[in-house]
């Protein structure tokens, strides 16, 4: 039964970051009360008319950008006609012809190999209402519909659920990261449908599309039955059939939902109340300018500076963190990113807010950073100072000295301490010239006492050495 | 009271001179559409309304720089009008009440217009004699016998039997221009894009357009002024500077060249229709203009491409009539299914419903590619060759229809006939072309008789100049 | 070209989702086929271009400002709505999907 490959194609699709609708001027933002987020165009009043936002058509080209897509420059709609009442107009626009962006790919990596997987377009189109269900009648809810959303139809170019799922991941990072979707599965915005086939040669089998799966984790799953699925019905001598699927999460397989109707009933045809606009050279570079730093750059930056791989990874699952280190190259990222994944992280988990939403700045982690690694303060002063950096607007000298925290930069305040410990302690001083290794330790601690844990032991260590071999 | 039988110019001067008010007028309006109530060219009227706004209007100084200040209008019933009933001629819309007006009507209300009602008219705007509608057949104001021609034809009978002196009709394939024609009136369509069509209840989108129907050339240029302009709500609106479409008016048409393609004045036109036309061409030539008969191809095909072109859009622009948002839904229905299929079919009459029918198949399968694509290929074809035309010559001239208005139980269910009716006048909508009909005389039965000018794009103010000078001629 | 049968015209009224009775089947083959007579002669056209004109319009789109937002009350839109349940557009209820 090994002799079998499985080959996985995936429609992906994920709603655009905008502020408005695509073909209409009402709000992008559902989930809150039912039809508030609507005007005349989305309720498809007679005599309305689509418009196309801007800013969606720039997600799009960005969307191309990242995903090493050719971009088609002209910019036309399609029609595709079908009748359901979430959706209002009685056809959905789309981009059937013209994708805004064809032949891209991405760079997955599964247990160390390195496979391009092909994405053979990817289009912008509108999302529909929601429905709720009672017994006998259905529910609509408008705000969602007309939200934009980018269809990213990959090659069946994976052949295991774990390229699948690394496909998802990387495809999720590369639209997180150039801010164009949420890319939130468990909320909606960005959907899975899934093409399996499999087969014994190179021929493709007959293939199936598993609807509406709701993780990456499950797309893998989901994956690993229908495939094994199929095998156990061609072995058994039974047909394939082209057939619409869902994935039961609790009985682990797939569940058949339709059969596939055949030749095409979408009656696709050019939008006309859309004439076509034109994307030019400069619009791309500027569009291109305002893409971040994609994760893969990020994660060799972390690793060529010594940063773990799980904390790099960390590090790119928590954007905004990732994001905060962005101009903070030069500094010891191995002690930032500590801080960041450590403490701060802890905090900001506690307070539920978002590192943008505090007082922290990249100057102060600048700063927090270089005293660090000067040994200038200790780990412990970083902890008590936390909640001030994190909450006030004072720098961080301001906050020592608040505090009333004797710092450790301070050698005269360290070296008046460590002089009165010696003087107190002629006995220990007697015992390190004779070489015992417990008076130092002793002194050590004494100083530690005396300073509450503020001293910087290694400058205390240093200072102390100095003033005994006087 | 016979106000409303004087020019826009001389009531306006009445007015500004205090002679009259705008309730005089609008009063006149109702008493004239209620002797005229066998003419059926309203579905519905906005009376009370309408008389408050003129009361209203009544008390103000008039705007003296603004000829339309007060002068009452009458508007298609697939123009969306907040608060006012719009039907589209159809069931499925019998109780519709807009919540928001068309960029037109926006347009038509700063210039403090008042709005008389909503013009009969083919259901849907399907058809070329008005006979589809939902609320039974407008009447030609010439001979009540008569049809008024369609789809506009409720706005060129109010108009024609001088019941309002102002309308708005729209034109996919013909549908100002025919009635205009059948009913001894002058008819624009102007140039795609010229008008925002945003609040038009779209029929066939890439060809609709609204225009005025009115009296005589001068007030109907005077009436595209308030009309036109680049709306940011539909994008095939065009972005052109302002102009006054009255201004080459009066001037002579001198040394200008004109074409009369030869389908236009083939076997299929009356002999009637084209000796008038061939008196248009004396007047013309005695003025040195030259007027050559050319041959164009495609004109021939242009019933069949709005048949593929227009069918096909409708039948998904109309896929929105579904009883889910608004207008009509089917009581009896418990799945979905029923509901949309019920709703539909009770909702749409018979000839909506065919052309939804055929305008579905022709998309569906392979049709799209065979028939569609194709369709749009020769649509393409059939544009560069008036443009190759118009690189020449300043008009296109011909009949606008075939012949002059038939009886009303003429020619009834006849599924193809009635896109003969628009076949001299569809050409211009394929190619996004403004076209004008105006009266150039009547047959034996004293039935209007139109001319077709055609203007290459965006040319309408020359269409005019032509155009007043022949009425001028044809007196 | 021939008349559409029975089948056909059940499949294109499914489409445009219009109930048909039997009756209107058989005057729907007549009719559309006679329509379908018309639409068919394009196949015998030729043409020397292959690029479709969708529009006439020859002006390019002007995308619209992503911050500019407008609602509507659904107060004001559910007053054409046929059936509505709270906040909610009501419809029988959806099978499938």
């Amino acid at each position: 039964m090994n002799d079998y490959k499985t080959t996985v194609g995936i429609e992906v699709h994920c709603e655009l970051k905008t502020n408005a609708k695509m073909f209409s001027n009402s709000l992008n933002n559902y989930g809150g009360v039912a039809n508030v987020n609507i005007n005349e165009i989305d309720f498809a009043l007679p005599g309305t008319l689509p418009t196309i936002n801007q800013y969606g058509v720039e997600l799009g080209i960005k969307a191309a950008l990242v995903l090493n897509c050719t971009i088609n420059k002209k910019v036309v709609f399609d029609r595709k006609n079908y009748f359901y009442p979430d959706l209002p107009k009685g056809y959905q626009i789309t981009q059937a012809r013209n994708p805004i962006g064809v032949n891209g790919y991405v760079e997955i990596e599964v247990d160390g190999k390195k496979k391009k997987i092909g994405i053979h377009d990817i289009h912008l189109e509108e999302d529909t209402c929601k429905s709720t269900h009672a017994d006998t009648k259905s529910y609509l809810d408008f705000n969602r519909n007309g939200v934009p959303l980018l269809e990213i139809v990959s090659e069946a170019d994976m052949n295991s659920p774990e390229e699948a799922m690394a496909y998802l991941e990387k495809l999720k990072e590369l639209l997180l990261y150039a801010n164009i979707s949420d890319c939130k599965m468990e909320e909606g915005s960005m959907r899975c449908d899934v093409n399996v086939s499999v087969s014994k040669t190179d021929k493709l089998g007959t293939r199936t599309e598993t609807k509406n799966i709701g993780s990456i984790s499950s797309v893998g799953r989901a994956i690993t039955s229908e495939a094994a699925r199929q095998i156990q019905e061609l072995e058994q001598e039974n047909e394939i059939h082209e057939e619409t699927r869902r994935f039961d999460e609790k009985q682990e397989r797939t569940i058949l939902m339709r059969v596939k109707e055949t030749g095409n009933d979408y009656r696709y045809f050019p939008e006309p109340d859309l004439p076509p606009y034109y994307i030019d050279e400069t619009y791309i570079d500027e569009v291109r300018k305002t893409i971040d730093v994609m994760p893969d750059k990020r994660r060799s930056i972390y690793l060529e500076k010594g940063i773990s791989l799980v904390n790099a990874n960390k590090l790119i699952q928590n954007k905004p963190l990732s994001d905060f280190l962005l101009g903070l190259e030069d500094i010891d990222l191995v002690i930032a990113s500590n801080l960041l994944l450590g403490d701060i992280s802890s905090y900001l988990n506690k307070t539920e807010k978002k590192i943008t939403e505090t007082s922290l700045t990249q100057a102060k982690l600048r700063e927090v950073v270089m005293l660090l690694k000067e040994n200038k303060i200790t780990n412990k002063v970083f902890k008590d100072i936390l909640v001030d950096l994190m909450e006030t607007d004072l720098g961080i000298s301001e906050i020592i000295e608040k505090k009333g925290i004797k710092t450790i930069s301070d050698e005269s305040a360290l070296l008046d301490v460590i002089t009165k410990v010696i003087e107190a302690n002629p006995e220990s001083v007697k015992d390190y010239h004779e070489g015992k290794d417990r008076a130092i330790k002793y002194l050590m601690g004494q100083i530690m006492k005396e300073t509450k844990g503020q001293a910087n032991p290694a400058l205390v260590n240093q200072l102390l050495q100095q003033e005994l071999a006087k | 009271m016979n106000n409303l039988e004087l020019s826009i110019k001389e009531i306006h001067s009445r007015l500004v001179n205090k002679e009259i008010t705008p309730l005089d007028l609008v009063e006149e309006c109702y008493e004239k559409i209620e002797a005229g109530n066998h003419l059926n060219s309203f579905i519905t009227l906005n009376k009370s309304e309408a008389m408050e706004y003129a009361k209203e209007l009544s008390s103000q100084e008039v705007e003296t720089d603004n000829l339309l200040w007060g002068i009452p209008i009458a508007i298609k019933d697939n123009i969306s009008t907040k608060d006012i009933r719009t039907t589209c001629a159809s069931k499925m819309l019998e109780n519709y009440i807009p919540i928001y007006d068309a960029t037109v009507i926006e347009k038509i209300k700063k210039q403090k217009m008042i709005i008389i009602g909503k013009t009969n008219m083919d259901e849907f705007a399907m058809g070329s004699t008005s006979r589809t509608s939902y609320f039974g057949s407008p009447k030609n104001p010439v001979d009540p016998t008569k049809i008024t021609g369609g789809s506009s034809g409720g706005s060129a009978a109010c108009v024609a039997g001088g019941l309002v002196p102002l309308s708005l009709g729209s034109d996919t394939g013909g549908s100002i221009r025919q009635p205009a024609s059948y009913t001894g009136i002058v008819g624009m369509k102007p140039t795609y894009g010229r008008v925002s069509r945003y609040g038009l209840i779209a029929f066939g989108s890439s060809l609709d357009q609204i225009g005025p129907m009115t009296r005589n050339v001068y007030e109907n240029a005077l009436l595209l002024n308030t009309l036109v302009g680049k709306d940011h709500r539909d994008l095939t609106s065009a972005e052109k500077e302002i102009e006054d479409f009255t201004r080459l008016i009066g001037q002579e048409v001198k040394g200008m060249k004109i074409a009369i393609p030869k389908y236009f004045v083939s076997d299929i036109v009356s002999p009637v229709i084209i000796e008038k036309l061939n008196h248009v061409v004396e007047l013309l030539k005695a003025n040195d203009n030259t007027v050559d008969y050319i041959d164009m191809k495609y004109l021939d095909q242009a019933v069949t491409l709005y048949q593929i072109i227009a069918m096909g859009e409708a039948s998904s622009n109309l896929a929105r009539f579904d009883g889910v948002k608004f207008g009509y839904r089917s009581e009896s229905s418990s799945t979905v299914e029923e509901m949309y299929e019920n709703t539909r079919g009770e909702g749409f009459g018979k000839e909506v419903k065919r052309r939804i029918m055929v305008g579905s198949y022709l998309l569906s399968g392979d049709n799209a590619k065979t028939y569609y694509d194709k369709a749009l290929m020769i649509r393409n074809a059939m544009k560069k060759e008036f443009d190759k035309v118009f690189k020449e010559y300043d008009f296109i001239l011909g009949p606008t229809t075939t012949t002059v208005a038939y009886r009303l139980d003429e020619n009834l269910d006849d599924p193809t006939k009635s896109f003969m009716d628009d076949v001299l006048v569809i050409p211009v909508n394929m190619a996004g072309l403004p076209g004008m009909s105006i009266p150039m005389g009547k047959d034996q039965e004293n039935m209007p008789i139109g001319l077709h000018i055609i203007g290459n794009r965006f040319e309408e103010a020359k269409m005019y100049q032509l155009a007043y000078d022949l009425e001028n001629k044809l007196k | 070209m021939n008349k559409l049968t029975k089948e056909e015209v059940r499949h294109v009224a499914h489409l445009a989702r219009i109930k048909v009775t039997d009756e209107e089947i058989e005057k729907y083959q007549i009719d559309l086929g006679k329509l379908l007579e018309d639409v068919d002669k394009i196949n015998d056209i030729e043409v020397e271009t292959d690029e479709l004109l969708v529009t006439p319009v020859d002006q390019e789109a002007i995308l619209r400002n992503d911050q500019e937002t407008r609602s509507v009350n659904f107060d004001e839109i559910k007053k054409n709505v046929p059936a509505v349940t709270g906040n909610f557009v009501e419809v029988p209820v959806m099978i499938g999907e």
